[in-house]
């Protein structure tokens, strides 16, 4: 009873959250200058024709109006149609004004539908390398506080919080797979297209992890429980495993949630410099295409994502710690 | 240069100077900072007096002297380029360094911006409560949920980039963060008993938030701000590696690291070179924000 109240109240407010993120971007992408219809049209494309395109779509009225539309169509679950990618699923088109291959544009969720299973791929895998090396030196750091462990994490956070993704992921594609040829890079044919890219991706997010588990297993082995707990008989490995990890293992989750944007950042540009047929590399054709209905999928798609993954966690958390409430 | 103890010594007037002077000192007391903070002022100082004191112009072509080595790297180096020269024979130290200035004027005004909206905002939603903080934060959770990169892209990809849009795309796409963080300190701050003793004394809303409140809660947050200059120098970087910073020719570490990629093979130095400053530069801010949040927390208490 309790998870169905806490549910329902959870996704009422999430979908005020989806709402707002769905009005915010379409007015933005109304008002700034650029006219999607000359990119769609072709540079060559006489201002009537423009005009009458721009009539038929709709793109003419007042914002308000359209965002209704929109909105009407988001309810049933039709995200619209790209305005430039055609559904036979080349990159490019609407070249020139007398294409009459408009009919047959790409629905915008089928473009998400197909990429973000790539991108999630890349963002599990990226997951695991972080946690395989932020664990151990994170929890060492914590456990001893002003030693040396201690300055071990926080030089390597420090370290691996500046190295930019896009450089890392340039210098890593040079050394690797153009000098040793370990790792391919560019692309994706197979599975170990993803390693180098999720590399990458998981040095940037491994300092959070480092931080978060350094402050919070310090301040869990501070705590009177683990003093008693050696009283108890219980073996020091006993006491890290069991009682210091999983306490720890809340502030990390909450990590996950609110570093969620950080993470599909460093996943849009790795994607875009190794060539990754993700969510990401679609998100930057679009805005640099001015598809504006991808755009406004996108962007609904990832604010939904993250407010179920908020729920998620926080579902998680009272699992692992019951006296929490929400 | 607003470093970040300008910034806060503006925001905390004297009474205050306790806490953050003792913030500081604490700080200071460990090696990570010295570390940091030598190599932070060096760069600095090489940022502002090297392209003006070598007089090297970063635009200036060299066609004959192209795709120059660093020097002891290669055939054809020489002195006069100590990080060779990219594939118009322009000096890539000199490039490099007016990048850096660049990107530490993005960075800094960005943070700063940053901070006074996400505080401004977070105050209001803490001190007033209600509707108003049901609304602010409503706004803040759906902005918090667009991740910040999708929206700077997107702003910056359909306008014409220049500085001052870069430093406000950045700065209203990172606010949410710090309009929690103050709304949570104030909200616990508003009920405490000197808060209602300046009501009873008839202080105004506004003298209460700006004068009490204020000077108590932001020192802490922009302490931690220090971090969010390395972290929005890395987005500027970002952008300008996909097109949408500071436009060529003007050098900014993201378009000479995009140009060197062409050149990856041949001439590694133009991406890397530029890189390794960057990483320089933020891994000094870095060392110097790490130990001045430790420092925070282990005054203020609490993570």
């Amino acid at each position: 009873m309790f998870v169905v109240r806490f549910l329902v109240r959870r996704l009422f407010q999430g979908a005020i959250i989806v709402f707002l993120v769905s009005a915010l971007i379409f007015t933005l992408l109304r008002v700034v200058p650029g006219d999607p219809v000359r990119l769609m049209a072709g540079g060559m494309a006489p201002e009537a024709l423009i005009e009458k395109i721009a009539l038929e779509m709709g793109l003419r009225d007042p914002i308000y109006q359209q965002f209704g539309r929109y909105i009407g169509g988001v309810v049933q679950g039709d995200l619209g149609q790209s305005f430039v990618r055609p559904a036979s699923g080349a990159a490019v088109g609407g070249a020139s004004f007398d294409d009459n291959t408009r009919a047959a544009r790409a629905e915008v969720w089928d473009l998400i539908a197909q990429t973000a299973p790539m991108t999630l791929q890349l963002a599990l895998l990226a997951m695991i390398f972080a946690l395989i090396v932020a664990i151990p030196i994170g929890v060492a750091g914590g456990l001893r506080p002003g030693k040396w462990p201690d300055r071990v994490a926080l030089y390597l956070s420090s370290i691996f919080i500046s190295l930019p993704n896009f450089w890392l992921g340039i210098v890593l594609a040079l050394l690797l797979s153009v000098k040793l040829n370990l790792l391919p890079a560019i692309g994706y044919d197979g599975f170990a297209y993803t390693i180098l890219p999720a590399l990458v991706l998981a040095v940037e997010i491994a300092p959070f992890i480092i931080r978060t588990l350094t402050v919070s297993v310090a301040n869990v082995m501070g705590q009177s429980f683990i003093d008693i707990a050696a009283v108890r008989g219980l073996t020091r490995n006993q006491i890290i495993f069991h009682h210091a990890l999983k306490n720890s293992a809340i502030p990390l989750l909450n990590l996950l949630g609110v570093q969620f944007s950080m993470l599909l950042g460093g996943v849009l540009v790795i994607e875009y410099i190794f060539d990754y047929p993700g969510l990401g590399r679609l998100t930057i054709n679009a805005v640099m295409q001015r598809d504006f209905p991808l755009i406004q999928g996108i962007a609904i798609v990832t604010a939904a994502a993250f407010v179920l993954i908020n729920i998620v966690v926080d579902l998680c958390a009272t699992a692992i710690d019951p006296r929490l409430d929400y | 240069m607003s470093t970040p103890n300008t910034t806060l010594d503006l925001s905390a007037p004297m009474r205050e100077r306790k806490i953050a002077a003792r913030i500081w000192s604490q700080a200071f007391a460990s090696v990570e900072f010295k570390i940091g903070m030598i190599v932070f002022i060096a760069l600095l100082l090489l940022a502002i007096f090297y392209p003006w004191l070598s007089g090297i112009d970063p635009l200036k072509m060299d066609i004959r002297g192209k795709l120059a080595p660093p020097v002891f790297m290669g055939e054809g180096w020489n002195w006069a380029n100590p990080l060779g020269t990219d594939q118009l024979g322009r000096d890539m130290l000199s490039r490099s360094l007016v990048g850096l200035r660049y990107s530490l004027l993005i960075g800094v005004s960005t943070t700063i911006l940053m901070v006074s909206v996400g505080a401004l905002i977070g105050l209001f939603a803490g001190y007033f409560g209600g509707k108003i903080d049901t609304v602010l934060m409503r706004l803040t959770d759906a902005q918090l949920s667009i991740p910040m990169i999708i929206l700077a892209i997107t702003i910056l990809g359909v306008s014409r980039p220049t500085i001052p849009s870069i430093i406000i795309v950045l700065g209203l796409a990172g606010w949410p963060v710090y309009s929690r963080i103050m709304r949570s300190t104030v909200m616990s701050e508003r009920k405490k008993e000197f808060v209602r003793g300046a009501q009873v004394l008839g202080a105004t809303d506004w003298r209460i938030m700006f004068t009490l409140i204020v000077p108590l809660v932001l020192p802490p947050i922009a302490f931690v701000a220090v971090l969010d200059i390395a972290r929005m120098m890395i987005f500027e970087s970002v952008l300008g590696f996909l097109g949408l910073g500071v436009q060529p020719p003007t050098p900014t570490f993201g378009n000479i690291i995009a140009d060197g990629r062409k050149y990856l093979i041949n001439a590694w130095w133009i991406a890397s070179m530029p890189g390794i400053f960057l990483v320089l530069t933020l891994t000094s801010i870095n060392l110097m924000g790490a130990s001045l949040e430790r420092a925070r927390n282990a005054i203020y208490g609490g993570a």
